[in-house]
């Protein structure tokens, strides 16, 4: 097994294997593509082929089950707010709101459309963090010729954020020690709780801020200096050539929509 | 502007501490109707005090954790960049420039360095809810009925986010970082 910046990921997972600017594409390319694509049925396709594709890449699936609450948080968002507030003409209008909004048969399919994008945004972004490591940051964002110090910094924001979320579970856990009740009634005492745990994890923020600064400067790193790499990515022709599909699938589905008016809303089978 | 490690590393730390409390916060507050929305925006708390003390560094930080944790629920585009992004870096940079004008201690020693917390605040919360609103309702996110309810829960979420968390950190925390060569006010 693998430590990526999330989870534990199987060493022959061939997604684990992936360079690193593959790794970094294939998360853009796929949240363009989502929102390149209108047509419900299409959207409904990709989300079925990344759903698959958790199981082909050998990515453990029960991950998927934490996100349910991210997906209803999602699908609660979207549809309230085109199902509430939006005036999209259809074949039939099933109720008509006082601040004169509607929801029409085009309302609940465009509200649909709308979710689809966004869970598929959500998932298809889960399976490529869940491979993610820090020479993937790293190497993939000096790949696409970005400077290393901006490569460095999101590295670090993406490795600290681990860091910060044990240390939250160390202050809480001092904090309930010490005799702090974090499910009580009332709701005022509970976030002046979670409020009171801001204060340590500031200072341990600080601290970690000054350490490291200490730490880099005595290293000798200079962030407009060039560097040597200890790995070498190079990118092999199996690599140039998905890299290509994956260029050649946004400009075809952008294409395919400004041009030959495919993969627009509502598609097929809803425009008759 | 010459770019150098204290600015990285505030810049990365400050992003590493908001990316996961704006998880929590999109997760624990969500706002029915506004996708990636919180009604108490936890991470506002922590970058608008970093900002107040290392500059522009802790807003950029604040940038980048908006930006990575908004796009993960609602994709890595232009718009996500454009709204949350963008105005989680303008809201806590016209607060620092408030207190610049204002010439107010971060340490909130006097009844007038907290009133200039408040309004800088108040201020920046209603000009970043002013600016992401109108992105969403632009980029086709939102629909025109939920436009002022995104602004109204934005500048409510926003403020007592930051008025909530960031005043303990500032009065207890504020002595301690100026006795840093990175406070942005020792110059």
């Amino acid at each position: 097994m693998s430590r990526t910046f999330f989870i534990y990921i199987e060493e022959k997972s061939p997604l684990l294997k992936l360079h690193p600017l593959l790794k970094i594409i294939s998360l853009l390319a796929i949240n363009l593509l989502a929102w390149i694509i209108d047509s419900l049925t299409a959207l409904l396709c990709a989300i079925i082929a990344v759903f698959l594709s958790f199981k082909f890449f050998k990515i453990p699936l029960a991950r998927i089950g934490r996100f349910i609450v991210f997906a209803v948080l999602i699908v609660q968002a979207v549809m309230l707010s085109y199902l509430l507030g939006s005036t999209i003409p259809g074949n039939i209008v099933y109720y008509r709101f006082p601040w004169g909004t509607y929801i029409s048969d085009m309302t609940l399919i465009y509200a649909f459309t709308m979710t689809a994008k966004f869970l598929l945004m959500l998932w298809g972004s889960t399976l490529l963090l869940a491979v993610m490591r820090d020479i993937d940051i790293v190497y993939g964002l000096v790949s696409m010729r970005l400077p290393y110090y901006l490569a460095f910094t999101v590295n670090l924001a993406f490795r600290l954020s681990t860091v910060f979320m044990e240390d939250y579970a160390k202050v809480r856990d001092a904090m309930i020690l010490r005799g702090t009740n974090f499910s009580e009634k009332s709701l005022v005492q509970r976030a002046r709780n979670y409020v009171r745990l801001g204060t340590p994890l500031m200072v341990l923020a600080i601290r970690r801020m000054f350490e490291m600064t200490n730490a880099l400067i005595i290293k000798g790193f200079e962030p407009g200096r060039s560097r040597t790499y200890l790995y070498d990515f190079s990118l092999t022709i199996k690599d140039k050539v998905i890299l290509l599909l994956l260029v050649a699938a946004v400009v075809l589905a952008f294409l395919l929509k400004t041009f030959y008016g495919l993969l627009t809303f509502p598609g097929w089978p809803f425009n008759g | 502007m010459e770019i150098n490690v204290k600015n990285i590393v505030i810049t990365g730390v400050t992003a590493g501490l908001c990316l996961p409390l704006a998880l929590f916060a999109i997760i624990l507050v969500p706002i029915p109707g506004l996708p990636a929305a919180s009604g108490f925006w936890i991470p506002a708390g922590f970058y608008f005090v970093m900002t107040l003390w290392f500059g522009i560094w802790g807003a950029l930080g604040g940038h980048i954790a908006t930006t990575l944790a908004m796009g993960y629920f609602f994709g890595y585009t232009l718009q996500v960049w454009a709204d949350g992004g963008l105005g989680d870096f303008i809201a806590p940079l016209v607060c620092f420039m408030i207190f610049k004008i204002a010439k107010a201690d971060p340490e909130l020693k006097t009844r007038r360095d907290y009133a200039v917390w408040v309004v800088a605040v108040l201020i920046s919360s209603l000009v970043c809810g002013l600016w992401v609103h109108t992105v969403n309702l632009f980029f086709g996110v939102i629909t025109w009925p939920f436009w002022w309810v995104g602004v109204l829960t934005y500048f409510i979420g926003d403020s007592l986010a930051v008025l909530i968390v960031g005043t303990p950190l500032l009065k207890t925390l504020t002595g301690y970082v100026k006795t840093s060569p990175m406070y942005a006010w020792s110059e």
